[in-house]
């Protein structure tokens, strides 16, 4: 056991965790690797990289399960809540890594534990119990086939409420390739099916009792720190309204452009009734994550919390669900269940257009697939979750294009094996599609959604952020390598930190926190230097890992940076964004551009001195 | 005695971000972590409420009687009740009569957590941070201005 009082405490103690074995091991993370991935995603990666064999079965014990707090998760700092589940994907085989609000990370971090590393596999269902710098492996029978809320609620009662849980659904313990870890109600480790590889290991949830504080280096000044950053944040507009409505404000404004994935992106125009003001006659109560100064989470009228933007559109738009009420009841459900509502919606789309065109017919479907279709589309969101029938089938994910046929492919709405998150269709904005293509997991906004260029900012501004002139026309393929090249690198910087991406630039807004705002509170934190480069040097380097790790897990270079057949061959076809596609030739330059900025050669590879870097950092203990 | 400010609290407005507990920890201890500070957010996430649990400073202050060694004290001056956490043994006594449920525990040092209002400071640390304007220091004309002290009365 370790227990280590606040002065000794040291910046990172991760929990070797195997669940075979019942063996728990603890080793603190040294100095110098701190200094090179922060925390979070980065630290995730780093530890996969160095205890994975990459060529495991994802959904064996071999495969690495590793819950890691970003550097400031659980500091006053405006919404320090989050941090990252890393795996490699049951869903795209390559890395899977989701980021995650909430009060599960602050609590794991109060209770001692930073970073948990977990291997093996129980023989029966077991949680884990964090409290006091130690972890338990306990009995998790009662709560096997529960719920999500139902987990979080039963594990609260018996344990006591102040306790925080993170745990998995139905999904999850049936191991579909693209369930979720949950906390609460509805935050979610969305994407790349990380609760599968939870059930795979038989380990239903984790539950933290945080007694401890976290010693910071200047409370004073870390308390004067918040309440400027708090209102330098509050005078944000998007900020603003994002407190107000949640991202369904985001709904219009791509509608308008003719950009909502619709019926799997046959068309681009949807209803208006996912407009931010129709869902919010459903909406009781906005709330927030801990330490939040947004407050961009939902609690609706129907018993559950959200929708997000990306719900209307997946399990709306893109379904043919036009009712706000359903969508929303949808919305519930899937989050009860366990399921990653991006990947739910687009694979449910697909199979329907596969249906449509002839690929399914009845007696796979078990019944016709049309869009629009409640009740049936209900029924088969539930059956995934439960693995029954066709949702069985569809459980497997993207791994149906071996069973439908190569060709199928060309309608999944997917890169590397991950579908697209955000229900924006991406032909019109080329950054955007430039960031959903060499997204390290797959296709997914949160790697880099490059939209700030077209913002109507002087270019002096544009300049001063992105290191180099910037061309504003979202239709151009000039300069958007390094759009997405600066997005990417500062996204991963916040993922290292354990800070949500809305209050930081690159999300919406060009005034939000930069590496100069993250480098004094590291400082005020722990009173750790770092410079603005060093921090964006971050960033960069964890892209190359996960550069590294893709490569090593599936080989992807050059060839897997790309993106559905559609978005290059099918033209837009309404609203103001009409014709808009992506021309081939545009986005081998953007592609070019990028890997130049990047370092990595014409096919995508890292540099073979880069990798020995890595390779020596990996060799430290 | 004139009309000491309060701290009140708007449920309404609370989001449960805990950030007024986190801040308080933060000025007494010098470290964060929401349940060491002495206010607290009750959240249930599924029974869906929240609201917040602060000390009121009440004129007759059972957390004074019920302390057994005597380190809870009302100040005549300023009206706060104050607790010398260095006396304290850790009995929850204060706890148990607290009609709020404003006093909790640290249980790694066995003492209580009680609200000194942060004399020291012009507006407690909770208030200063709190995103939402769920709490807030004032002067409420409307609330009854009782005598501070009161005659013993006996049942009829």
């Amino acid at each position: 056991m370790t227990h280590h009082t606040a002065k000794e405490r040291p910046v990172c103690l991760n929990a070797l965790v195997n669940l075979t074995d019942r063996t728990v091991e603890y080793i603190e993370t040294p100095p110098e690797i701190i200094r090179k991935f922060l925390g979070g995603r980065g630290l995730n990666m780093y530890y996969l990289y160095k205890y994975l064999k990459p060529d495991c079965d994802p959904l064996s014990p071999d495969n690495l399960l590793i819950i890691g707090n970003g550097l400031l998760t659980g500091m006053l700092i405006p919404n320090s809540g989050r941090h990252s589940v890393t795996c490699k994907s049951p869903e795209s085989g390559i890395i899977g890594d989701a980021n995650i609000g909430g009060f599960f990370g602050p609590e794991m971090r109060f209770a001692g534990i930073d970073r948990l590393i977990i291997r093996g596999r129980a023989a029966s269902p077991v949680y884990l119990y964090l409290e006091d710098g130690r972890v338990e492996i306990r009995d998790a029978g009662p709560y096997w086939g529960l719920t999500c809320s139902e987990t979080y609620a039963r594990l609260k009662r018996d344990l006591g409420s102040d306790v925080e849980v993170e745990c998995i659904g139905p999904a999850g313990e049936n191991m579909v390739r693209f369930a979720c870890t949950r906390y609460g109600v509805k935050n979610a480790a969305g994407r790349c099916g990380t609760g599968a590889v939870w059930g795979s290991k038989n380990l239903k949830a984790i539950v933290a009792r945080g007694n401890l504080g976290l010693p910071a280096a200047d409370p004073e000044g870390m308390l004067a720190k918040y309440v400027e950053l708090r209102d330098y944040l509050k005078k944000s507009k998007v900020i603003n309204v994002m407190g107000r409505v949640g991202t369904p404000l985001l709904y219009d404004v791509s509608n308008y452009l003719g950009a909502i994935r619709t019926h799997n992106s046959q068309q681009t125009v949807f209803f208006n009734t996912m407009n931010a003001e129709e869902v919010h006659k459903y909406v009781e109560k906005m709330l927030s994550c801990y330490g939040c100064v947004v407050h961009c989470r939902h609690r609706n009228k129907l018993g559950g919390e959200g929708p997000e933007y990306t719900t209307e559109g997946l399990l709306g738009a893109n379904i043919g669900v036009a009712d706000t009420y359903r969508m929303i009841e949808l919305n519930n459900l899937a989050n009860d269940l366990g399921l990653d509502v991006s990947s739910a919606g687009t694979y449910i789309a697909w199979a329907i257009e596969l249906y449509e065109r002839g690929y399914i017919n009845k007696e796979t479907a078990g019944c016709e697939l049309r869009f629009g279709d409640y009740p049936v589309l209900r029924q088969l969101l539930v059956d995934i979750a439960y693995r029954r029938g066709f949702g069985d089938v569809l459980a497997e994910g993207s791994r149906l294009v071996d069973k439908f046929g190569k060709e199928t492919a060309d309608f999944l709405i997917a890169v590397k094996g991950l579908p697209q998150s955000d229900p924006h269709d991406v032909r019109y904005l080329k950054a955007f599609a430039l960031g959903i293509a060499t997204s390290s997991r797959g296709a997914d906004h949160l790697r880099s959604r490059p939209t700030l260029e077209i913002l109507d900012l002087p270019s002096e501004v544009r300049r001063q952020i992105y290191g180099a002139p910037i061309d504003p026309n979202p239709t151009s393929y000039n300069t958007k390598g390094r759009v997405v090249y600066f997005s990417e690198n500062i996204f991963a910087t916040i993922d290292c930190l354990g800070i949500c991406k809305f209050i930081c630039l690159g999300f919406n807004s060009p005034r939000n926190l930069n590496y100069t705002h993250f480098k004094d509170l590291i400082r005020l934190a722990y009173g750790l230097e770092f410079t603005e480069q060093e921090l964006e040097e971050v960033g960069r380097r964890v892209v190359d890992l996960e550069r590294l790790l893709n490569y090593q897990m599936k080989g992807i270079t050059r060839k897997d940076d790309t993106l559905p057949a559609r978005y290059f061959d099918e033209p837009m076809p309404s609203a103001r964004a009409k014709g808009s596609h992506i021309d081939r030739a545009g986005f081998n330059k953007m592609l070019d551009d990028y890997y130049a900025l990047r370092g990595w050669d014409s096919n995508g590879m890292l540099p073979e001195e880069r990798v020995a870097e890595l390779n020596a950092l990996r060799g430290l203990s | 005695m004139p009309k000491q400010k309060q701290i009140y609290a708007r449920p309404d407005l609370c989001a449960g971000c805990r950030t007024c507990a986190n801040a308080c920890a933060l000025v007494h201890r010098g470290a964060t972590n929401p349940r060491l500070g002495a206010i607290r957010i009750r959240q249930d996430l599924v029974e869906r409420y929240e609201f917040q649990e602060i000390c009121r400073h009440c004129d007759e202050p059972p957390c004074v009687d019920a302390c057994m060694v005597g380190c809870i004290t009302k100040d005549p001056k300023t009206g706060l009740v104050i607790q010398d956490q260095s006396r304290c043994v850790g009995c929850w006594m204060c706890l148990m009569v607290c009609p709020y449920g404003a006093i909790k525990r640290d249980v790694v040092r066995e003492v209580a957590i009680k609200c000194d209002r942060c004399g020291d400071r012009k507006v407690p640390a909770c208030v200063e941070v709190c995103p939402t304007g769920a709490l807030v220091l004032e002067v409420r004309e409307d609330a009854p201005v009782e005598p501070f002290f009161t005659e013993p009365t006996v049942a009829d």
